[in-house]
């Protein structure tokens, strides 16, 4: 009896559901307390072990089966890596630490002046070169699978029928869906995932335990680690290679150091999820110490397949057939949950780590810039396409990674995949190791450098992978392009002698390694990039942290000596300027430093650095410069939600205190115009008394008639300035809005009726005809019935007075609508001009008529008019601009 | 040992370490040999690569601690 199909895989769904609760438990404990065993350094040891994929658990088997102790560098190269943590990991470690990088691509475009380019070109790199990886894992749990149910019994279950491409692309949808459940559920600004961190520590020991298990047992079976290798080398196997050590060895051990550190998911988990420096200490000899174990049971598994199993066995599956042919069931499933544990671990953390990538590099980047508006009023806009974005990189991710198995089915092992995608990520490390310690190291060079190493590992490593399905790709292996047979894929130059994979390494490393050098050293760098390159690579300098200014720009030692002077003194600015080569020369980071801190003495830090960031860059660094620079990271994404949010919050103060000053100005100037006009108004009337009066005073020998005229004069306009300051009053109490007023419900229609009545004296003066048009039968308003006849009556008689035209008429109508009540008085008059239909309710506005006519109101009433209606919480309107005459509405809602 | 001479020690261990698993030292042990029915390059491999280990973890909480760091210190 074997294992059914269905079986394997609801062990595996139910396996994967068992990491979720690891994760949300662990989600959840690292939100509780920050001490606990989660930040331990040995579940951060453990996690760096996501490095041991199905590659590891199965492909070293094979690897060994085919090439003997070759498997071994894959682990021996990590090994050194994490002996001389020291050197590079620790400094790694501290440069994210301090800069808050969260991936490869980061740490290449921050340290070399914050390159968007260089950003995009590592991620898209990283994204083709992992696809081989992805699809190493898709092709070692479809063989797992269909191993471990047995080929014959797929016949049996819902396996039915399904070849291993339906299989692999089913897998590959559950690892994308999974990876989007685990790794896209929020995004956290440091980019620690501690949930998935515990899974993967779970996972890593699950791995290691069943490969453990299985060696022991196979070791038991084979009689011993003696018995076995004896037994080997009776059935004619080499087990002393004496090939074993020679260009590949040292090509690979170079590669699983450059994979060690470049890899997307290394970096992730080794540098962007360490909380705790020190962690390095025990990963530093624990994880080499994981891999030990790991490949211990490798070579006495590999040689006890190759001696027991029929031969064509494909010994990328031994781990689990050996188990099988022994009718172990419980330990085949155990290892293939340990294989299954190693492949989701690889899938989860890469494709987390690239989408980290895509989104922060590519997605983001043209998010800022199209969409302007995102996230001004929304502060999720930006987490939630952040999340959207992971989740369509990681489902890209997969879809390449099926797509690179779909055209490469053909190759049966599985180590030589995994090959193609380190010597991928390998063309990162001449830029890495330059960023770390390589001042000079420029952004051109670099861009340049990972550029040529990719072209070259395209065409001379991945490419030829395709020969198997591609009859093209073949005949370009075969005769070169265009039959330029010294540009053949694996011939480079004439060098077809050498193994495909040392032929690939050398080149393509060789020329990216010149061309960094080359380059790096005839371009120049900018301001910001030497001040980054300064931050890396000083990393450990107490001094490098001090000086983080966004001091850029291109100020020469002759500018600065110009300012230092006038600050310093000739005396001392000369003193410091000693030493600092020619006056056109563009002085360093250091040396700005320098003189920032001299001039600090002088006139304090930041009016120092106020004045020095003027002088280097012609104006200090615009907040968009600053946004431009991170916008790649999360930083930015973070700084730009807060930034917004403080800088709409100041906006909005800056314009309310704005508006509020206008107002004040307006009300101010108001007052003033207020004062002249009523000093005018009472002028005017107090001359002419004044002047009668004197007349009066000194001609005595006056005609009684002349004497009754100018009495009568004088009365008048006593009466006129009486009147004007009772509206003054009036007015002013209404608008500082004292007066007991109260608003009670009365009969606005009555008091219409009452203004028309008083009216028709002064119309019939004029040999007018008041023209009643369309009333409504009474309407219930809220608020004074004198007030409101107060303001018809200065409608109406206004429209009576000014009107000049040969038949005059007046026109009132009222009627009520939309729960308002509405009076019209409408004349034939002038009309309003247009300019004064606006400024005809401010106070002392007469119209044009009125200065011709007898200067018979002050220019308040209509002032007073809409004041009171105002009270009423009505409007008072003058309604649009008509062929001739003028038209007022008055509008109060019914009570 | 001088504890400022740790990281020079440190580092020429690495080197050292990285010239043993390189030919032509490791060529030495290819030798068609066995011991304890071992092949003799298997078991120098494994020796070095487990001394490393052991010299690592001695060196690991030894080197210097300045200016460590943790996320929460720097928020």
């Amino acid at each position: 009896m074997t294992l059914s199909s269905d079986f394997v895989i609801a062990t595996a769904i139910g396996y994967v559901g068992l990491l979720f609760l690891i994760a949300y438990a662990g989600d959840r404990r690292a939100r509780k307390s920050s001490g606990s065993f989660l930040r331990s350094p040995f579940v951060y040891t453990l996690a760096i072990s996501v490095y041991c994929t199905s590659w590891t658990f199965y492909g070293a088997v094979g690897s060994a089966a085919r090439n003997g102790l070759e498997y071994l560098t894959i682990y021996l190269g990590p090994t050194l890596v994490f002996v001389g943590w020291w050197f590079v990991l620790r400094k790694l470690v501290r440069i994210s630490h301090g800069q808050r990088l969260t991936s490869i691509a980061d740490l290449l475009s921050s340290r070399f002046g914050k390159s968007s380019r260089l950003a995009v070109l590592v991620t898209v790199i990283a994204v083709i070169g992992i696809a081989p990886y992805i699809a190493l894992q898709l092709k070692a749990v479809t063989s797992s699978i269909q191993a471990v149910a047995g080929a014959s019994e797929l016949g049996d279950g819902s396996l039915k029928g399904v070849d291993d491409v339906s299989l692999a692309l089913g897998v590959a949808a559950a690892m994308a869906l999974f990876t989007i459940l685990f790794g896209t559920r929020n995004v956290d600004a440091k980019e620690q995932h501690h949930g998935v961190v515990a899974a993967i520590a779970f996972e890593a020991v699950v791995k290691l335990t069943a490969l453990l298990t299985v060696g022991i047992f196979v070791v038991v079976m084979g009689g011993g680690f003696e018995a076995i290798f004896a037994s080997a080398q009776a059935k004619g196997i080499d087990i002393y290679s004496d090939e074993t050590f020679g260009n590949r060895w040292v090509a690979m051990n170079i590669l699983s150091i450059a994979a060690i550190i470049c890899l997307p998911r290394q970096f992730q988990i080794t540098v962007v999820e360490n909380s705790d420096e020190s962690h390095l200490r025990t990963a530093s000899w624990a994880f080499p110490a994981y891999l030990l174990l790991m490949s211990l049971f490798t070579l006495p598994i590999a040689l006890f397949g190759l001696t027991s199993m029929p031969a064509g066995s494909n010994p990328d599956m031994f781990v689990l057939t050996l188990p099988l042919a022994a009718g172990q069931q419980g330990l085949a499933l155990f290892a293939f949950v340990g294989g299954f544990s190693s492949a989701t671990s690889m899938i989860i953390v890469e494709a987390i780590a690239l989408s980290i990538m895509v989104s922060n590099h590519i997605v983001m980047p043209i998010a800022l810039r199209t969409a302007r508006g995102l996230g001004e009023n929304d502060a999720n806009g930006v987490s939630r396409l952040l999340l959207n974005s992971r989740r369509l990189s990681i489902g890209i991710i997969l879809t390449l990674g099926f797509l690179y198995f779909y055209f490469t089915r053909d190759s049966d092992a599985l180590a030589p995949i995994g090959l193609i995608s380190f010597a991928g990520v390998a063309q990162f490390l001449p830029a890495i190791i330059a960023a770390l310690f390589w001042k000079d190291a420029t952004v051109k060079g670099a861009t340049a450098a990972v550029a040529v190493g990719f072209v070259i590992w395209a065409w001379s490593m991945f490419l030829p992978s395709f020969q198997n399905s591609s009859p093209a790709v073949a005949a370009l292996m075969a005769h070169g392009p265009w039959g330029v047979t010294w540009l053949r894929p694996e011939a480079l130059f004439g060098s077809g002698h050498l193994d495909p994979l040392v032929h690939s390494v050398f080149w393509s490393l060789l020329l990216n390694t010149t061309v960094l050098v080359v380059v790096s050293l005839v371009t120049s760098q900018s301001a910001l990039e030497r001040l980054q390159a300064n931050l890396f690579v000083d990393a450990f300098r107490p001094t490098a942290r001090a000086d983080q200014h966004f001091i850029h720009g291109s100020a020469t030692s002759h500018d600065l000596f110009f300012v230092a002077q006038r600050v310093l003194g000739s005396e001392r600015a000369t003193g410091l300027f000693e030493g600092v080569p020619r006056a056109d020369m563009v002085p360093s980071p250091e040396f700005i430093g320098r003189l920032e801190r001299e001039l600090a003495g002088s006139i304090g830090a930041a009016s120092a650095h106020v004045m020095l960031s003027k002088v280097v860059s012609g104006e200090a660094v615009s907040l968009e410069e600053v946004m431009q620079m991170a916008d790649e990271t999360q930083q930015a994404i973070e700084y730009s939600q807060e930034l917004e949010r403080t800088s709409s919050e100041l906006r909005m103060t800056a314009r309310k205190l704005e508006e509020v000053n206008d107002q004040l100005k307006e009300l101010d100037q108001q007052k003033d115009e207020f004062l002249s006009q009523v000093s005018h108004e009472v002028r005017t009337p107090m001359t002419s008394i004044r002047s009668f009066a004197e007349i009066l005073l000194d001609e005595e020998e006056l005609h009684p008639e002349e004497r009754r005229r100018f009495m009568t004069t004088i009365h008048d306009e006593s009466l006129r300035l009486t009147k004007l300051l009772d509206q003054i009053l009036d007015l002013s109490a209404m608008e500082r809005g004292e007066q007991g007023w109260e608003n009670w419900p009365f009969d606005a229609e009555a008091s219409l009726q009452r203004a028309i009545e008083i009216c028709r004296g002064l119309a019939r003066q004029r040999n007018m005809h008041l023209i009643i048009g369309a009333r409504t039968d009474g309407a219930n308003v809220c608020g004074d019935s004198d007030r409101l006849c107060q303001v018809l009556i200065n409608l109406i008689s206004n429209a009576i007075k000014y009107n000049d035209a040969a038949q005059p008429k007046v026109e009132i109508r009222s009627s009520v609508s939309r729960g308002r009540y509405i009076v019209e008085v409408l004349d034939n008059g002038p009309g309003i001009p247009k300019a004064e239909r606006k400024l005809i309710f401010e106070k002392f506005a007469r119209g044009q008529m009125g200065k011709g006519a007898a200067p018979f109101g002050a220019g308040l009433g209509l002032a007073i008019s809409r004041q009171i209606i105002a009270r009423m919480n009505g409007k008072l309107e003058l309604m649009p601009a008509r062929d001739r005459g003028a038209a007022f509405r008055v509008t109060i809602p019914l009570a | 040992m001088d504890r400022r001479k740790l990281p020079s020690a440190s580092l020429f261990f690495l080197i050292f370490g990285t010239l043993l698993f390189l030919p032509p030292l490791v060529l030495l042990f290819n030798q068609h040999l066995r011991v304890l029915g071992i092949p003799l390059e298997v078991i120098y491999l494994f020796a070095v690569w487990l001394a490393l280990v052991v010299g690592t973890a001695m060196f690991a909480y030894r080197l210097p601690h300045d200016g460590e760091q943790k996320t929460e210190d720097i928020g």
